[in-house]
């Protein structure tokens, strides 16, 4: 068996938190209702999950004494401003879902290294707009209502 | 027979023939794509079957799924980056033989085994999973539960995690199916008050999550990849000299990928590896393999071809899936309204059947691509990655909005790219998730059926032949591994100080 080494952070860190996890998530399905025991027939909505529940927490901490768990490298800033541009269109969104699209596709792509004008165009706008149309005209799908897609819809 | 001909009946529309040139066009693209596989192919577009009918729909996802296995091998061959993970035991010898100015030969063996491969799987295909559903048509509740979690203990095995991480992403798929209103007494769980939890998390946003955006994360940091192409005059047709090499070879790789593929949950990248490790332990010449064997192109390609017909039989036959991409398609098939199971046979016989003629069709169709078209697929792989992915996102996005026309769907999706990519960068396979999500419902199902079945005795299942059989694999597939490591650990120990001893026991005696 592999010494548990407490100042290894990466060892312990997962597990801890499936841990956590699952121990929020228990206390979670005692909060289910329960069927009356008169008409109970088999299990308790709660029984399954607790059930598995039971087997996640197990299994991370065979994790943690067993594992060797191998350097983790640091995410790097291109990814972390990625998952900012997410966050970000998550939010713009909210106002219109092709504005974010376009404007998350150009981001993007002018994060990775990409600078040619026609290059971002052709991924913010034409891209999003061919999409676009493409869902409403051949599958009939209703987008949001949004600044954008109002000009189309009216 | 009559319900074969049904199904060649229905492929005949040429509509649905025209459907599928696009989507094995679309398959080999997809497969050709570094970061795209196809299970991330089929995942982005089945939103796009929604509007059309059940054969037609199902067609192109399966078609996608075996162009997309074929094609990995062209970028394999040509730049060194198998297109898909099934592929990579192909850039072994197709990049070698590439180097050396034998791309198209590689190619060639790469379309003719990965042809004959998926062929042989499919015939066994059309012969094993109506014969497998017949038997699973007396399975009862605890049976099927045994079943089902035999397929989720071959998760083990799959994706590139630990056992134990594969199990636990696999059991954490299983707890994110018991969200919604459960089946058997309607009471809601995990559902925080939001109504679109009710029917439980959908699977394809969470698919689109898992397998599109965080792979999108996953590129970001592999920007600085440079990718070189090797020059390749003309493809050509294999020799009759290689013909006389590698026959044997494509035919037990066939087999191997066919058997691989029915096991629950094992896909085309095991069967590959073992398909290439066989040719390479038959092989009389096992010295060139690395450098350039033809034999192990064969071996690898005709060995996951063959894993995708074989991946269909339980997918079919049990409703349990035979690969990953399986999965997806099995996916697919609940959200256009198919019960796969025992029933489709007798029921659903000219839709099973359909399916298995358009794979026919789909590996006779990309023998030709792939012959012809391999040059300029190959091209595609330098679309630049700031380009291709924002349009990739744009897809996902879409996709996972389409399906419910739901802004929720398009949250889970962003979320399950989030949770996807830290459990990947921390080891955890989001293969197993996916199939545990598809497969928990149904195991709870069967096991709250199971209890009132047996009167809540749960242990009475061991007492019912089958459901014992099937239990015994669980078990073997479990700990079986861990046993004969053991076991070989001990007796490889045993040996080393048996010689020690020997070696001190000389030493002392003055020997």
């Amino acid at each position: 068996m592999n010494k548990l080494s407490i100042n290894d952070k990466s060892r312990w860190l997962v597990p801890l938190l499936i841990c956590i996890f699952c121990s929020l998530t228990y206390w979670q399905t005692t909060l289910f209702e329960t069927v009356p025991e008169i008409l109970k027939r088999g299990t308790q909505p709660s029984d399954f999950p607790q059930m598995v529940l039971f087997l996640i927490a197990g299994l991370a901490m065979l994790i943690l004494f067993k594992d060797n768990p191998k350097p983790i490298a640091k995410l790097e800033p291109k990814v972390l401003k990625t998952m900012g541009l997410l966050v970000g269109f998550t939010l713009l969104a909210e106002i219109d879902m092709f504005l974010g699209l376009g404007v998350f596709a150009a981001s993007l792509s002018f994060l990775w290294g990409e600078k040619r004008v026609i290059a971002l165009f052709l991924v913010g706008v034409l891209a999003p707009v061919i999409v676009f149309f493409f869902f409403d005209f051949i599958f009939e799908i209703r987008f949001p209502r949004g600044i954008l897609t109002n000009i189309w819809y009216g | 027979m009559e319900d074969a001909l049904l199904g060649l009946m229905a492929l005949s529309d040429p509509y649905l023939l025209l459907l599928l040139v696009f989507a094995t066009l679309g398959g080999v693209l997809i497969g050709a794509l570094p970061g795209l596989n196809a299970t991330t192919g089929v995942a982005l577009l089945l939103p796009f079957t929604i509007t059309m009918e059940p054969i037609p729909a199902i067609a192109v996802l399966t078609t996608i799924y075996c162009a997309a296995t074929f094609a990995g091998a062209i970028t394999a061959i040509l730049i060194n980056t198998p297109g898909t993970s099934a592929s990579a035991t192909t850039c072994l010898d197709g990049y070698p033989m590439a180097q050396r100015g034998e791309a198209g030969r590689a190619l060639g063996m790469a379309a003719v085994s990965s042809t004959i491969g998926g062929i042989i799987s499919v015939i066994c295909l059309m012969l094993a999973a109506p014969l497998l559903s017949r038997a699973a048509y007396y399975f009862a509740p605890p049976e099927y539960f045994a079943l089902t979690l035999f397929g989720l203990s071959m998760l083990a095995t799959v994706g590139e995690g630990t056992a134990v991480k594969n199990i636990l992403s696999g059991a954490f798929g299983v707890l994110l199916a018991t969200v919604g209103i459960d089946l058997l007494t309607s009471i809601d769980r995990f559902t925080f008050g939001y109504n679109e939890l009710s029917e439980g998390i959908g699977f394809v946003p969470v698919m689109i999550g898992v397998f599109g955006i965080s792979e999108l994360l996953v590129q970001a940091s592999q920007l600085d990849v440079v990718r070189k192409q090797v020059i390749m005059k003309k493809i050509m047709l294999p020799s009759r000299a290689d013909y006389k090499k590698v026959w044997k070879t494509i035919l037990r790789s066939s087999g191997i990928g066919t058997f691989i593929g029915i096991l629950p949950a094992e896909g085309a990248t095991v069967a590959s590896m073992i398909g290439y490790n066989e040719a390479k332990r038959w092989s009389k010449t096992p010295e060139e393999f690395g450098k350039g064997a033809i034999e192990g192109i064969a071996g690898s390609e005709a060995a996951n071809n063959a894993a995708t017909g074989g991946a269909m039989v339980p997918t079919l036959a049990l409703g349990i899936p035979g690969s990953p991409t399986a999965a997806v398609i099995l996916a697919g098939m609940m959200v256009h309204g198919l019960r796969p199971g025992p029933t489709m046979f007798t029921e659903q016989a000219e839709f099973a059947f359909a399916i298995f003629w358009s794979m026919m069709l789909v590996n006779v169709l990309f023998f030709f691509i792939g012959l012809y078209g391999a040059k300029y697929f190959a091209r595609i792989t330098f679309i630049p990655t700031q380009i291709l992915w924002p349009i990739v996102f744009i897809f996902s996005i879409v996709g996972a909005y389409a399906l419910d026309q739901s802004m929720f769907d398009v949250w889970i999706a962003i979320g399950f790219g989030f949770i996807g990519f830290m459990m990947r960068r921390h080891g955890y396979s989001v293969v197993p998730m996916a199939i545990g999500l598809i497969l928990g419902g149904m195991l709870e199902t069967r096991f709250g059926q199971s209890m009132i079945m047996l009167d809540e005795q749960w242990w009475m299942m061991v007492t019912r032949p089958l459901t014992a059989f099937f239990l015994i694999l669980t078990a073997l597939a479990l700990f079986g591994p861990m046993v004969w490591k053991k076991l070989f650990t001990q007796r490889d120990l045993k040996n080393a100080t048996g010689s020690r001893s020997d070696s001190a026991f000389k030493k002392n005696s003055g020997e």
